[in-house]
């Protein structure tokens, strides 16, 4: 084994899911097994990656995440004249993390609150929910309270 | 969170995967090879990405293997410091958190990374953050945010018989990561929503 290059490239979430996905598909399709300990990571970084609040918890539904989806990310984000550039390091934590307020936009970008105006961050959020989507929070926990609230009513009745 | 790295490896084919189509059969061979292990200073090898190039398949004297020169790229979980990645909290002790990622469990946030006027409650072994007056709670099983700030490698491999008293030292994970909660934004998701 002889490594040629220790890093040729960053890959965000999104693109591993998408690969490990795409390959299972063709395994499935052609009934082949793959090695056990392959199996067994790729198993458990699925249920990581769906795991809330983690952006791509519902891709399997909403397919937020697309090719175009991100360029069009890039190409608002260019187009928004920000006073300062956000480093590919940043974009890929906003892409991995899809910030959707200030507090947590202020942890994936160095020096936010001199590099850029309260107006231009909203802006910067704005765009990811825009071009991302984002997950209703409250509508998950809506949702669980009312299956609670039906359970006892069925006893009842 | 995760690169990829180019790497060149020998891949021996043995005969009972000549029923396989040969790309296939390298595929599992790099796969059974890498996948879930840790290559020090790379990272952790999550699965096959491409395959670059690969030479003719030669057979040798003595052995029906099958010998093909292979280049190709590897997905790695190598996160980059200072990033901001999820995570599950699995345990805490006095010490600090240690948290998982389902498909990695060695990441540590030690007592002094936790956001100040953080205690931890002895009897229900658990850190919280007192803030205004309110109770932040670290609950097990929340999934928190949290900033890379340093790793360890640990090589395991194999060395010579020690004396009796030396073997004490345990083995170490041989990747380790160590991570931060102290700024705003950062600790368990709910907080912040």
């Amino acid at each position: 084994m002889k490594i040629l290059e220790g890093q040729s490239n960053l890959v965000s979430n999104h693109e591993v899911y998408e690969h490990i996905l795409e390959q299972q598909q063709k395994n499935r399709s052609k009934n082949r097994r793959v090695p056990p300990n392959q199996f067994t990571l790729t198993k458990d970084l699925l249920t990581y990656l769906r795991t809330k609040p983690g952006p791509l918890a519902n891709q399997d539904k909403t397919h937020q995440y697309s090719t175009e989806a991100l360029y069009e990310l890039f190409k608002k984000l260019r187009e928004a004249n920000l006073q300062s550039d956000l480093s590919k390091g940043e974009m890929l934590m906003i892409i991995n993390l899809r910030p959707t307020n200030v507090a947590v936009l202020s942890t994936v970008v160095e020096d936010m609150l001199e590099r850029f105006t309260e107006d231009e961050q909203q802006k910067i959020i704005d765009i990811i929910t825009e071009t991302l989507g984002f997950d209703e929070p409250t509508e998950a926990a809506e949702g669980e309270e009312n299956d609670e609230d039906a359970a006892p009513s069925i006893e009842n009745s | 969170m995760f690169i990829t790295t180019k790497i060149a490896d020998l891949v021996q084919i043995a005969p009972e995967d000549f029923s396989k189509e040969s790309f296939v059969a390298i595929e599992d061979n790099i796969n059974a090879k890498y996948a879930n292990k840790v290559v020090q200073k790379v990272g952790l090898f999550v699965c096959l990405w491409d395959v670059t190039w690969t030479s003719e398949g030669q057979i040798g004297h003595g052995s029906g293997l099958v010998n093909v020169n292979v280049e190709f790229e590897m997905v790695v979980f190598r996160p980059f410091k200072h990033e901001v990645i999820l995570a599950r909290i699995t345990h805490q002790t006095e010490e600090g958190i240690y948290l998982g990622m389902d498909f990695f469990n060695d990441i540590f946030v030690p007592a002094a990374e936790l956001p100040d006027n953080s205690e931890f409650d002895t009897t229900e072994k658990v850190w919280v953050w007192k803030e205004e007056g309110q109770e932040l709670y670290f609950d097990n099983n929340e999934m928190v945010r949290f900033r890379v700030i340093g790793e360890e490698w640990h090589d395991q491999t194999p060395t010579g018989p020690v004396e009796v008293d030396q073997t004490a030292n345990q083995l170490l994970p041989p990747y380790k990561i160590t991570g931060s909660m102290k700024e705003g934004g950062l600790g368990c998701c709910l907080w912040w929503e």
